[in-house]
């Protein structure tokens, strides 16, 4: 029952709906005593032959009266419960999605996406369960089940009442203990049905192995003895599942048995009358909802702890990346000096960085070349303070990054990152991502200069074509333009291309290089790449090997020593060469 | 996706889907019967109960008779009813759930054979996920329709007709009237059905829309701050938030107007019109107040399985929806290429041709023209060529993963196709590009499913390609296990275990898909050895990046734009001056700066 301590916040926050909800269920408890109250006033009139026409209709006119109250006022607390509930639970995923936005890449390197959103979905169902099923659960089983047996207690017979009452604790213990004994063995069956999920994963991965060495049949015949497993552990839930609707009705059973019995003595002691026991029955019938109901309770409850206990901790995450008090909120323009001694990953030994003394001017534009792991991605990433450098520090215009905010550096520099990420909206929203007010005239300058613009004109619906899985299917080239479409939209003060004109062909690459030396003249580039001809034309070359600068020049410098650089640039030549055929030489 | 996969998005229709869920649960007739008929008699068990009550009510305290003996027996009767009713509705409803899993078992697996069916043609378009969440979250679905809502149907109609008969046979009269409830209880289940498949609809549409754009978000969250773009992409989710809230409130409210409700509403009323037809009938005639006390007792209980029935209806209609996903899929025709012909041919020596072979993936464009060429027996033919020259479409036919239509490939003088799978699979070895590792162990790995394969095989198969040495420094030696996708290892591991894997067939043919990537310098020398002992007294067909592959080969292909522009060995190719040089200057120039190729 902590959970419930642990949300009192929203409980408190919503007092109001919660309040009227739980009086309303407590009023709804009250009337729903009445008619088995009338049963027995009718059947006591029959039976003393008192009955009139006038009586029977004022009765049956409560009755009804009765019903259209219950059935709105049993609306209503569904509305201000279950309402303030689903709240809770928009409120939650507002808050969890606000926070992702909060953490830096890193976060999301160590959580996996298929656990953030199972946080983000089942955990907030449990916890809405709990706030709306679970509150009611707990205040209709305590109000309706002790209003019953008060009102069975004082208005018939409370001997009567604790004699009936005699097998109902079993109920609650057995349906506490099958819910405890579902819940395990359910997680079993769970357990099974993920291995099973697994099994056909690896089966539809893993199909050109199967196919190749002819084990379709095999394949299927491990698969019949996963699903065998899975099976029997479904079984094992069902022999617990099943368990339920007998026992209650056999303890209900007993326990109508042991009223009637002893009822009966009662009746003909004139203690009660025949009338009485029959209200009798019906309000032991009225008993077996509360009874099961708390059975219930824990397990929602204990399912709902769990989940909020997990979501708390999601969102106890702290930032790591964060501004200082007095930041310079205005982006930074001006020449950019990298003067870092060292960087490392948290917990890794080698670093990442190391000796990189470097001062690009503004609206120069800087070439880095290296081979994979050399630590090009770590050194641009830097410049947009991903991570904060241990040992060193990054210049910009003259001041260190870290006297910026976040908001500010990000401003400044505009990156396209080597793996193209789209979102599921239009060409022209993909574009204008930073810049949604964005006009087409803007959106198709920006697709013009990452020439990309034809490719989408020959798209059915041009710009408003959906990308991802509803809509049309890009080539890896064509979302590397799109994303620096996207990047030059918003028009920074320093672009960083991180290896992103690699799917892009020697033509249309030397379009893009060309489209930005005229258009970002002032403004300063950072070029990361594997084909060399991407660079050639900076101003400055670097070549970087473990983390440190191998190589610095221009492309002519880097050309006379025979370097890296040069062999290359030279094998380069002859790969191109190939790539035609072999015929232009 | 293509045009020839996007009907399988759209569910098949209601009607045929019903008919096949019930020639599904056909096979099962006897244990149903038997399941039925425990219910019938569970189900009257209980409801003679009250019946019992009402004669001792009416027969015994009433008119204050109490024979020691029929009352004995009256109370003993009814204990003995009801610890009967439990042992029977327990095993019905145990055995209604044991057949709606095997039903569902048997559904599983057909549609999984159905899938590992298809040929390659489908699994290179069609994205794996889906295949995935048709197999086993689409069939859970269905589950769903079979245990709960089957059995929670079946119990609970039996249920209500064993009340009604029960009425019938205290006071046929009054029963009648109850009959008009049925009509009530219809009409809000029709009203519920309708209204509720709509917002149903909507809730789970914004829900879908709700995930799809989280886990986009967490995915590209790293874009979104990049571009500043955190406060409008809140803003945007709470507004996605608010419609998947606003469409599950009114389905709440729904739920409120006519479920609970709504059925205890009408049970009020039910209440009514029982009293007021005893107390009317009462102001004439004498009435047994033990039929009253039965008649009260029936009602009470006849509503919880109007309220569970009317529960499961939204599940009913999710589960019709992937019901109909399933059957769609289990429906499509694009199988692997089978077997022609009622020969059974050997493959003895592995001599390969190919005739004329002329191929296209989707009829419009050839990605191969024209092949030919001839492979001796222990010979090795080098394919080599750009991404895109067509290397990797002459390996999916040679293994008839794809079916020709222009040309003819031919092994030992037979026709590809008129060869059995088996004798197929048996006899080429091909090694992939990226090998998959499945999760087990190493010896798992290497010998897969075949239990002709000895450990004593294993061990030497391993031997053989030179994994033993890595392997038997591994904690477990050839028990240690294999994750997911083998990601514990290295690749030139994984590369040495699929060797391993393919020598262990011991194949007479030989096809190599080399990796373009140099793998760490301790096991590129072990990969050299070990492909040269691969292919030694072997025909071998390979895609060859390494220097020493296409230097050693007999023959060597050189492919372009799906043609081939130059072939003969490496000396007479070199000498030609052409596209060849160029390319194993290339190579020699790659491997001496020891990179990873790039695929340009």
């Amino acid at each position: 029952m902590k959970v419930f301590i642990d949300l009192m916040w929203y409980f408190k926050q919503e007092k109001w709906q919660y309040g009227g909800g739980i009086l309303i269920l407590i009023v709804v408890s009250i009337l729903s005593l009445l008619p088995p109250y009338i049963v027995g006033v009718i059947v006591d009139h029959i039976s003393l032959n008192t009955l009139t026409e006038q009586i029977i209709w004022q009765w049956m006119l409560i009755m009804f009266a009765l019903a259209v109250t219950v059935y709105i006022l049993r609306y209503i607390w569904r509305i201000l419960i279950f309402g303030s509930s689903i709240r809770l639970a928009r409120l939650l995923r507002n808050q969890l999605y606000d926070h992702f936005s909060r953490m830096s890449s890193s976060f999301f390197q160590k959580q996996r996406t298929g656990d953030l959103m199972a946080h983000s979905t089942n955990d907030i169902r449990a916890i809405e369960q709990t706030a709306g099923a679970g509150v009611l659960t707990l205040v209709d089983s305590l109000t309706m089940g002790g209003f019953v047996i008060l009102t069975m207690a004082v208005t018939i017979s409370w001997e009567l009442t604790l004699i009936a009452l005699i097998p109902m604790p079993f109920m609650a213990l057995a349906t506490s203990k099958y819910g405890s004994m579902l819940h395990h063995r359910f997680s079993k069956a769970q357990a099974a049905f993920s291995s099973l999920n697994d099994k056909v994963q690896e089966s539809m991965s893993g199909i050109r192995v199967t196919k190749t060495f002819g084990y379709e049949e095999e394949d299927a015949a491990s698969f019949r003895e996963e699903s065998d497993h899975v099976v029997k552990k479904n079984i094992e839930v069902a022999k617990v599942d099943a368990l339920f609707d007998p026992t209650i009705s056999l303890i209900v059973g007993f326990s109508f048995f042991l009223s009637i019995v002893f009822g009966a003595r009662y009746v003909v002691a004139g203690d009660i009358s025949i009338g009485q026991l029959t209200s009798f029955t019906v309000y032991l019938g009225l008993l077996i909802w509360p009874m099961l109901a708390f059975g219930w309770l824990f397990n929602i409850v204990e399912r709902g702890r769990a989940s909020y206990d997990r979501v708390r901790r999601l969102l106890a995450v702290e930032q790591d990346i964060i501004d200082e008090p007095d930041a310079l909120t205005k982006p930074p323009q001006g020449d950019v000096t990298f003067q870092i001694e060292a960087f490392s990953y948290d917990e890794e030994e080698d670093s990442a960085l190391q000796a990189i003394d470097l001062h690009i001017k503004r609206g120069e534009t800087l070439g880095i070349a290296g081979r994979t792991g050399s630590g090009k991605t770590t050194l641009v990433r830097s410049l947009m303070r991903d991570f904060d450098i241990q040992d060193g520090t990054i210049l910009f215009d003259e001041r260190p990054i870290v006297r910026y905010t976040l908001d500010a550096i990000r401003t400044a520099v505009g990156y396209v990152p080597q793996d193209h990420f789209l979102f599921s909206a239009t060409l022209a929203d993909n574009i204008s991502f930073a810049k949604p007010n964005a006009s087409y005239a803007e959106i198709i300058e920006a697709a013009r200069l990452a020439s990309i613009h034809e490719d989408i004109l020959q798209f059915d619906e041009g710009y408003e074509t959906m990308v991802g899985e509803r809509g049309v299917t890009l080539s890896g080239g064509q979302k590397q333009r799109i994303s620096i479409a996207r990047a030059l939209l918003a028009d920074p003060e320093i672009l960083v291309l991180d290896d992103s004109l690699s799917a892009v062909d020697a033509k249309t690459e030397e379009q893009i290089l060309n489209h930005l030396r005229e258009n970002r003249r002032g403004k300063t580039t950072i070029i990361t790449a594997h084909r060399l001809s991407a660079i050639k034309h900076a101003d400055q070359i670097i070549v970087m090997e473990q983390g440190t600068v191998m190589e610095h020049g221009t492309h002519e410098q880097l050309m006379s020593r025979s370097g890296w650089y040069r062999s290359m640039y030279d094998h380069q030549q002859l790969e191109t060469l190939v790539h035609k055929g072999g015929e232009s030489s | 996706m293509i045009d020839r996969h996007k009907h399988l998005l759209t569910p098949l229709a209601q009607g045929p889907v019903f008919k096949r869920l019930f020639s599904y649960a056909k096979p099962h007739w006897k244990w149903l019967t038997i399941a039925l008929l425990l219910l019938i008699g569970g189900t009257g068990a209980e409801l003679i109960g009250p019946i019992l009550i009402k004669i001792f009510i009416d027969d015994f305290l009433t008119p204050r008779v109490f024979d020691l003996q029929p009352l004995l027996l009256l109370g003993g009767g009814y204990i003995l009813l009801h610890i009967s009713a439990a042992i029977m509705n327990y095993t019905q409803l145990l055995l209604f759930q044991k057949i709606a899993l095997k039903i569902i078992q048997k559904l599983r697996i057909d549609i999984f054979e159905k899938v590992e069916k298809l040929g390659l043609s489908f699994f290179d378009q069609f994205p794996t996920g889906g295949l995935v969440s048709r197999i086993t979250n689409d069939t859970e679905q269905v589950k769903e329709l079979y245990v709960s809502v089957m059995a929670t149907f079946i119990q609970n109609i039996v249920f209500l007709i064993g009340v009604f008969v029960a009425m019938f046979y205290l006071n046929p009269q009054l029963a009648l009237f109850c009959l008009i409830l049925l009509p009530m209880i219809i009409t809000i289940m029709q009203l519920y059905r309708k209204f509720s498949s709509k917002y149903y609809a909507q809730m789970s549409e914004k829900l879908s829309e709700l995930n799809a754009r989280l886990n986009e978000s967490i995915q590209g969250m790293t874009v979104i701050q990049l571009f500043r773009q955190e406060r409008r992409m809140n803003r945007e989710f709470q507004e996605i938030n608010e419609g998947h809230h606003e469409a599950w409130y009114k389905s709440m409210k729904l739920d409120g107007l006519l479920l609970r409700p709504a059925v205890d509403f009408i049970s009020i009323m039910a209440l009514v019109l029982v009293l007021t037809f005893f107390g009317v009938t009462s102001l004439n005639n004498p009435v047994e107040i033990g039929v009253l006390y039965a008649f009260v007792n029936y009602l009470d209980r006849f509503f919880e399985p109007v309220n569970q029935i009317m529960q499961r209806l939204s599940i009913f209609q999710q589960a019709m929806i992937s019901a109909g996903r399933v059957f769609r899929l289990m429906d499509h025709d694009e199988l692997s290429p089978e077997k022609q012909g009622d020969d059974e041919p050997l493959i003895t020596s592995g001599e390969i041709e190919f005739k004329n072979v002329t191929f296209s993936y989707d009829g419009k464009q050839d990605v191969l023209k024209n092949i030919s060429f001839k492979v001796k027996q222990g010979e090795t033919l080098a394919l080599v060529g750009h991404t895109g020259s067509g290397k990797s479409s002459i390996i999916n036919l040679l293994m008839r993963f794809y079916s020709i239509k222009q040309g003819e490939i031919v092994i030992d003088g037979n026709n590809l196709e008129s060869y059995d799978n088996d004798e197929l699979r048996k006899n080429i070895g091909l090694v992939m590009q990226d090998p998959f590792l499945f999760v087990g162990d190493v010896k798992h790995n290497i010998r897969l499913f075949d239990k002709n394969i000895t450990d004593e095989d294993v061990i030497e198969a391993a031997a053989f390609v030179h994994a033993d040495s890595f392997i038997s420094k591994l904690p477990k030696g050839y028990n240690h296990p294999v994750g997911e996708r083998g990601s514990t290892f290295s690749s030139g591991q994984r590369q040495l275990l699929s060797f391993a894997r393919t020598m262990a067939k011991e194949p007479k043919i030989l096809v190599l898909d080399e990796a373009t990537a140099t793998v760490d310098t301790e096991t590129e020398t072990e990969i050299q050895a070990a492909l040269e002992k691969m292919r030694k007294g072997r025909t071998t067909i390979a895609i060859a990046h390494r220097l020493s592959t296409i230097k050693n080969a007999d023959h060597i292909l050189v492919l372009h734009q799906g043609e081939i522009v130059e072939q003969g060995n490496h000396q007479e190719l070199l000498k030609q001056k052409g596209l060849y040089e160029k390319m194993y200057l290339l190579q020699k120039g790659a491997e001496k700066l020891g990179m990873v190729e790039e695929e340009v």
